[in-house]
């Protein structure tokens, strides 16, 4: 394990994937002051990072 | 506040990725240079993430809003004339030295640039102050957790002391640098949306203004006396106390984030490793102060936000968990509270990974025992990171005795540090400068500000050999002990130098200023130390305006 994008790459996508499955199927979850689904956006938000991450660690391995 | 199933799927997944580098990483590990120095082989990007999120303990998470909320977006000061200038000095004027000179440590420069005594003062004072921060770190979270989701004291703080001691163990500093990453990107994921949702919350920065007092959303407006800002805290002594000495002397001479830039795979690399922290660095505030601040705003709009308290005031240090418990549903929640877990675990394992390389190189090899083959230090360095983690479990139980965690900080920084910059800024720019000197400057600093501490009251507290002159905060002090600490150690190490023989010029090369082949670097324009620093350095002039 050279390359520390895949297993954070991962890590990321498996966290926004847990919470924009919590947004879609549990929608009415707030917390007292919320009125947005902080889940779903924060979800969408971690995924695409952890999406990039697994992206840019595959282009680093084609390269060498 | 209540974790539901999914915040503690969260918090498993987190462990069990951290557990799982650290296993990737044992197979790197076979000397004692892999272990404890990383065999200077990790990316830049990689290190300069490091670099920052080693600092950026639960201490420093709770600190940060808990002050927000008490002295306003003056806090930020820590950042934007603190560490930024000095981690920009640190890169273009200090690493040619730590790296060119081939030092595995710090006190392994100032063996090589001094001698033996200064090495072993200054690796002493450090090897305890790494086991105090660690500590105070976990008490800090030890305490938070149990006020927050009642988990008993000394099963969280053994428990996660225990996963930081098993991912270091495995895999070393390779692995305590790749977990700080990971460790600063959820952190990042864990209180971004928190700084966010309570910043619109409270009607965004012009909502936020109209709410407080003038001198919490101004940093620098309301510095012409001491009386007018909360911080108690004047112009010279922020400016120099603050921006100067103790930033300078944390970030250019502290082991703990130097490390990480000597763990770079070039010259050219470690010199970048602070440069880039800075561009992250200068907009962490947003992520940390920003919350505080909004959430005094908050419970001046009968939301149903109050301040946290506690007897006789308000307890600052819950600032963050009890706007996370407003703000976060179940899911985003156990991010932020696995965000918290991992600033303590970068913390503490920035801590015992500093503590066991001072202590196997510059402490075992150096007084108990030399010349040994390699794989004994590898040993060595395995056990003291057992014992490191054992020490800081029982400072922690010992930091339980104090009460504000930042000022303590700050006052640990000023008796040791403080006086060291000193001595590297005359050790590494002026070639006079002798050993003799330096260890006398070092001793004469750290008195000073012991004598300092005892002489001068501050919020009461202090004044234990009489009752010289009174601070207007402990703040004011702390940056004014750090003011007379350099300041004796400077005349006193000028002034034994010149009283001492000077090293001759031969042995001194590599070391110091003037007898150093600068590095040439073939880097792209745009990857070249100075124009790194001069872009950083326009962003937080803008910045400073910005919130002036």
């Amino acid at each position: 394990m050279d390359d520390l994008r895949t297993p954070s790459g991962i890590f990321f996508t498996l966290l926004g994937l847990i919470l924009l499955g919590m947004g879609l199927f549990a929608p009415d979850t707030r917390a007292a002051l919320t009125e947005m689904n902080v889940n779903l956006y924060s979800g969408l938000l971690m995924l695409v990072f952890g999406l990039f991450l697994l992206l840019m660690a595959r282009r680093a391995a084609r390269h060498s | 506040m209540k974790l539901a199933p999914v915040d503690y799927l969260i918090l498993a997944l987190y462990f069990a990725f951290v557990l799982g580098i650290g296993w990737r990483l044992r197979k790197k590990i076979s000397t004692s240079g892999d272990f404890l120095t990383s065999g200077h082989s990790v990316p830049v990007w990689i290190t300069s993430l490091a670099f920052i999120a080693a600092n950026l303990g639960a201490q420093e998470l709770i600190g940060m809003s808990a002050s927000g909320a008490k002295y306003g977006i003056m806090t930020a000061h820590f950042y934007w004339i603190g560490a930024i200038p000095a981690m920009l000095f640190m890169g273009i004027f200090m690493m040619p030295f730590y790296y060119g000179s081939k030092a595995r440590s710090v006190p392994e420069y100032l063996k090589l640039r001094f001698d033996e005594k200064t090495r072993g003062y200054n690796a002493f004072t450090f090897a305890v102050m790494t086991i105090f921060s660690s500590g105070i770190s976990m008490y800090a979270l030890g305490l938070l957790l149990h006020l927050v989701l009642g988990w008993n004291f000394n099963t969280s703080v053994l428990a996660t002391a225990a996963i930081v001691l098993a991912y270091t163990y495995l895999g070393g500093l390779t692995s305590a640098i790749y977990n700080e990453v990971l460790q600063f990107f959820l952190i990042v994921a864990g209180f971004a949306p928190l700084a966010y949702l309570s910043c619109t919350k409270s009607g965004g920065w012009s909502g936020i203004m109209s709410r407080l007092p003038a001198n919490m959303t101004h940093a620098w407006s309301y510095m012409t006396s001491a009386s007018q800002n909360n911080m108690g805290v004047d112009l010279f002594g922020m400016v120099a106390g603050l921006g100067f000495v103790l930033s300078f002397g944390y970030w250019c001479t502290n082991f703990l984030v130097v490390q990480r830039a000597m763990a770079a795979d070039s010259m050219s690399a470690a010199r970048r490793t602070p440069l880039i922290g800075t561009i992250p660095k200068m907009f962490l505030p947003f992520i940390v102060i920003l919350p505080g601040i909004a959430a005094v705003a908050l419970a001046h709009m009968n939301l149903g936000y109050d301040l946290p308290t506690k007897a006789g005031g308000y307890d600052y240090d819950q600032v963050l968990t009890t706007l996370m418990a407003k703000f976060y549903p179940a899911g985003m929640l156990g991010v932020g509270l696995t965000g918290l877990m991992a600033s303590f675990m970068s913390g503490m394992a920035g801590n015992v990974t500093a503590f066991n390389t001072v202590f196997t190189y510059d402490i075992y090899q150096s007084y108990i025992r030399r010349g040994a083959p390699d794989h004994h230090y590898l040993t060595v360095g395995r056990m003291t990171t057992v014992a490191g983690v054992a020490l800081s479990i029982g400072a922690a139980y010992l930091a339980q005795y104090y009460n504000n965690i930042m000022d303590l900080l700050q006052f640990v920084f000023g008796f040791v540090n403080a006086p060291l910059f000193a001595t590297f800024l005359l050790g590494m720019f002026w070639k006079r400068a002798t050993a003799h000197g330096a260890f006398s400057g070092l001793v004469s600093g750290t008195i000073a500000a012991a004598l300092t501490w005892g002489l001068t009251v501050a919020e009461g507290k202090g004044g234990v050999l009489g009752q010289v002159h009174q601070f207007p905060s402990v703040m004011a002090q702390n940056f004014w002990i750090a003011i007379l600490a350099f300041s004796a150690c400077f005349v006193v190490t000028i002034l034994v130098s010149m009283a001492s023989r000077p090293r001759p010029e031969k042995e001194l090369e590599g070391l110091v200023y003037g007898l150093t082949k600068m590095p040439v670097d073939t880097a792209k324009w745009y990857q070249r130390p100075a124009p790194l620093a001069i872009a950083v350095s326009i962003l937080v002039i803008l910045l400073n305006i910005w919130f002036a």
